[in-house]
């Protein structure tokens, strides 16, 4: 009893606010399963695994696997955990430790357009991971306040892309000018596909709902966004605007969010596109956003057909 | 059944309730209510007449709802005795089962429940488990998609009597599924529903996959599991046969289930836990293998019986190890999954050793119990003067007082188990508890705390937790402080608070009040008592201005002999903290009190011829002592 106990690696993740309960584990493998990054990104992700890693004092083996730099902490897993272990918590508390080691992220930040940021602070307050924050820098010889992303924390959901006024965050193919690219046709005059479908690269769980999408092309373009929180109201315009009838955005539900809130700050975007056609006095039927949960296979089938099926009425201004 | 219906010895009472239990162990005094069945089972010949004519359908419940059951029934075809129910709930009063009934004359719509009072040496309580219902747990989608049954329902479709003759149909369409899978732990292992594991459902799910293998060799049958438990004689054999005939077992606990809307095929997501990799599979039916629970009314029972529950809700048996069939209360035996959830032979195990247990009740002249038991000093008891108290009667978990004012209060030997909360509780001193006496505890308050009081640390332990803990400590050879003293008395309940004030009037540096965890206690609720107490005296001793940790409250099971150590140590280093003077001047200042609050206990007869002989032996030692130097 009064032997000195050393602390070891699993003390020191287990004495971070949100890592306690990791020797509950049984490795039963729910969370893996509930979880969709291994299917969709790594097939290496596995929190079950690194849970034990840290149990065995496995430390750099755990600084190294990429779950614990690809949970993005949607707490998918924490209530289907028959253990009530919160594992986002354990993940974090890990990758605080990995920072503190001097290990960094390997995903790829967002950048931020110095020239274009007018340090307006509305990606500091979408942001749902802490990642963008204000500093002040020297720009061209005069100190400006710019937006700066930590790139440990960035999880590369694109809501602050979607969200910046001024167009001076982007990153790599979810950039404006990316989505612009994809929305209007190659050639000059009349796109060839009557729908376009935003859809969150999170919201269809099922390989056969991303097969029953692509069976619609060309009537129906699909535009991937890593979240519906990346979504802009300027982006719906402007299909409409180029001869594009329907656009539908899909999202997950809430709760079910990849990226915590994204898809309720998807809904909210879009809802205030609603609230301006009521207001100029359009009926929309061309914008809608859905959110599909991860138990409703073939949700998104339904959806398209009923939204291809609804004739699209001719704008008119009052 | 059919055995224990001809059976001369055994009268079985169907449809029938327990209500009432008075009495004690050799001489209980049960109240049965006999539900009115509207049929009277003495003319009813079993013809099923009844049933031909009745023209209402409802859900049969032994079918798992699966096939119908007219309102005059019969609960299943080897219900014992066959006799039929009228189900009025259900029934319109079309009148044309009493034409059917005939001249038999057996249906009777004026019937009313009959109740009656009957004289029982001792009772078995084999009240059986409920089924978990899966439809809670959204990722399976019982309920909502229909090929989603229970293994029960499985059971049904599966048995040749079943109401589909044994042919195992998808709901969704009636067609012979192809691929079918099984769950594990549907509700069990999960600390969201119930912690336990539920026993038996892994041999279940085997059986269950074994036997449709055999019927069907071309289905594919996997089963999904967190880990295979089979730890009985011959069934780790069996889990070895299901493995050769072909039955795939996949470690992993699926996540959810997703169901195709046009096909209602069902796909399982689950990380294969050997593989890593996250597999969805698809399949024609899923089959849940839901946890079991306690009985709705398992808690009715539990008061009505005067008997403990488990943490899980089953009833508590008073020993894990050495007296797994006996409740708390003398006579009634536990026997199946009622007292936890157990398979068929371990259940009938349970159920002839509690005929065995119950057996020698009803054989012997005689009942040892326990010595400790608590007696009254009817002159001294309050109540006698007519004064409203009955504390003693509030305190016992056995309701082995007769208490009533005007009287003196009377024990009921029988039943007491020796606790002494009733001792403690009262405040006359009245009632005293056998060989855990006042006088006694007070003459090793004295002894332990005759030398350098200040520095000693007075242990009140419980004698069936942290005095187990202590010995532990010992035995395991943890470091604990030598400044403690050890007082152990039957439970926590029989820290009397006038032997708390009485060590601190001689002056014990701090006092640690000891007992069961809650859910431990060896007196039902013995625990809450003491703690109820302990609770009052931490207010006291904070108002009266005792320095914090002189007066501290644990509870330690026997199993926690580490606990015990630590919380030694850090009394004795939070004592350590306090300089020596300050102590004794605090001891001094609050002596007075303790004495005036102590003195009632000054009163109880044999404290004072006690204290005599204790100062005997003290000074006999110090005499011994002197010759020594």
């Amino acid at each position: 009893m009064s032997h000195a106990t050393k602390t070891t690696f699993a003390d020191e993740v287990r004495a971070i606010p949100g890592g306690e309960h990791l020797e509950m584990c049984y490795s039963c493998g729910t969370c893996v399963s509930k979880c969709m990054i291994q299917q969709k990104l790594e097939p290496e992700y596995n929190p079950r695994r690194l849970l034990q890693l840290v149990m065995m004092n496995e430390r750099e083996g755990a600084f190294q696997s990429p779950t614990t730099w690809l949970c993005s902490a949607c707490d998918l897993c924490y209530p289907a955990c028959p253990q009530q272990i919160h594992i986002s918590g354990v993940i974090s508390a890990v990758k605080q430790k990995a920072v503190e080691a001097g290990y960094h992220s390997p995903l790829e930040s967002v950048q931020v357009d110095e020239k274009l940021c007018s340090g307006c602070g509305i990606c500091v307050m979408v942001c749902p991971y802490e990642a963008p924050h204000l500093v002040e820098k020297k720009i061209k010889g005069v100190v400006d306040t710019v937006s700066e992303s930590d790139p440990n924390r960035c999880m590369r959901c694109g809501t602050c892309v979607g969200a910046c006024p001024t167009g001076a965050i982007a990153r790599k193919g979810i950039a404006n000018s990316d989505l612009h690219k994809q929305i209007l046709p190659k050639k000059q005059g009349q796109p060839a596909y009557k729908m376009i479908a935003f859809v969150c690269d999170w919201c269809l769980r099922e390989t056969s709902d991303l097969e029953i999408l692509e069976s619609y092309s060309p009537d129906v373009k699909v535009v991937h966004i890593p979240c519906s929180g990346r979504i802009d109201p300027q982006l719906a315009l402007l299909s409409l605007q180029a001869g594009i009838e329907k656009v539908l955005v899909c999202g997950c539900k809430p709760g079910e969010c990849h990226f915590m809130r994204g898809t309720y700050l998807g809904t909210c975007k879009l809802g205030i596109l609603d609230q301006m056609f009521t207001q100029i006095g359009i009926l929309n039927n061309r914008v809608r956003f859905v959110q599909i949960g991860t138990q409703e296979r073939g949700r998104i089938r339904h959806e398209i057909d009923a939204m291809l099926a609804t004739p699209s009425i001719p704008v008119e201004v009052k | 059944m059919v055995d224990a219906a001809r059976q001369p010895n055994i009268t079985i009472k169907a449809f029938t309730e327990v209500e009432r239990v008075e009495g004690f162990v050799g001489n209980f005094k049960v109240q049965l209510r006999e539900k009115s069945k509207y049929v009277h089972t003495d003319k009813c010949n079993g013809c099923g007449e009844c049933t031909k004519v009745c023209p209402i359908e409802v859900p049969n419940y032994f079918e798992m709802n699966l096939a119908p059951r007219k309102a005059a029934y019969v609960p299943m075809s080897q219900a014992v005795p066959l006799k039929y129910t009228i189900d009025l709930e259900n029934c319109i009063h079309c009148y044309k089962c009493v034409e059917a009934c005939g001249k038999l004359e057996a249906i009777d719509f004026s019937m009313e429940d009959k109740i009656s009072w009957e004289d029982i040496g001792a009772v078995i309580v084999a009240t059986g488990y409920d089924h978990f219902d899966p439809s809670v747990m959204a990722e399976y989608g019982y309920g909502k998609y229909p090929n989603v049954i229970t293994s029960m329902e499985m059971e049904r479709l599966n048995n040749s009597a079943g109401p589909t003759a044994g042919n195992l149909i998808r709901p969704s369409d009636n067609k012979n599924p192809e691929r079918i899978a099984f769950i594990n732990c549907v509700g069990s292992r999960d600390k969201r529903y119930n912690q336990y594991c539920s026993n038996f459902c892994c041999m279940y799910s085997i059986k269950n996959a074994v036997l449709l293998k055999q019927m069907m060799p071309d289905l594919d049958i996997t089963v999904y599991y967190m880990d295979i438990r089979t730890p009985s004689k011959g069934y780790e054999e069996f889990y070895d046969r299901a493995r050769e005939l072909g039955i795939h077992f996949v470690q992993g606990r699926p996540a959810l289930i997703t169901e195709d809307d046009e096909t209602h095929n069902l796909f399982i997501h689950s990380e294969d836990v050997s593989l890593g990799k996250v597999i969805e599979r698809e399949y024609d039916m899923v089959m849940l293998n839901q946890a079991g629970i306690p009985q709705p009314d398992q808690n009715t029972m539990s008061s009505v019986l005067n008997i403990v529950q488990s943490p899980g809700g089953f009833f508590m048996e008073y020993h894990p190890k050495l007296r797994p069939i006996d409740t708390p209360t003398d006579g009634v035996f536990l026997a199946g999954a009622c007292q936890g959830l157990k398979d068929i032979p371990s259940s009938v195990a349970q159920g002839l050793a509690a005929s065995s247990r119950a057996s020698r009740i009803l054989h012997s002249e005689e009942w040892e119990i326990e010595p400790t038991v608590a007696v009254v000093w009817p002159d001294r008891c309050i109540s006698a003067t007519g004064k409203q108290c009955g504390l003693c009667a509030k305190a016992c978990p056995y309701g082995a007082i007769l208490y009533e004012t005007g009287k003196a209060a009377e024990v009921v030997t029988a039943k007491c188990h020796g606790c002494g909360g009733c001792v403690a509780e009262c405040p006359h001193n009245a009632i005293t508890q056998l060989h855990f006496t006042d006088a006694q505890v007070l003459a090793q308050l004295q002894a332990l705390l005759a030398v350098e009081p200040e520095k000693k640390i007075l242990a009140f332990r419980c004698h069936w937790c942290s005095y187990g803990g202590a010995d532990l400590a010992g035995t395991s050879h943890f470091d604990y402080t030598a400044n403690e003293r050890g007082i152990r008395v039957m439970c926590s309940a029989r820290m009397d608070s006038d032997f708390i004030y009485e060590a601190y009037r001689l002056g014990a540096g701090a006092v640690l009040y000891s007992g069961c965890h809650r859910q431990d206690c060896h007196y039902i609720t013995g625990q809450i008592v003491g703690a109820t107490r302990a609770e009052r005296l931490t207010k006291t001793f904070e108002k009266m201005g005792m320095s914090t940790g002189r007066f501290r409250v644990e509870w330690i099971s026997a199993a926690e002999g580490d606990k015990y150590a630590r919380v030694l140590n850090e009394m004795q280093a939070n004592l350590d903290k306090i300089p020596t003077l300050t102590l004794k001047e605090e001891i001094e200042k609050l002596r007075p009190q303790m004495e005036q609050r102590a003195r009632r206990m000054r009163e109880v007869p044999g404290v004072d011829e006690a204290l005599q002989y204790q100062m005997k032996i003290l000074a006999s030692q110090k005499a011994g002592e002197e010759v020594a130097k």
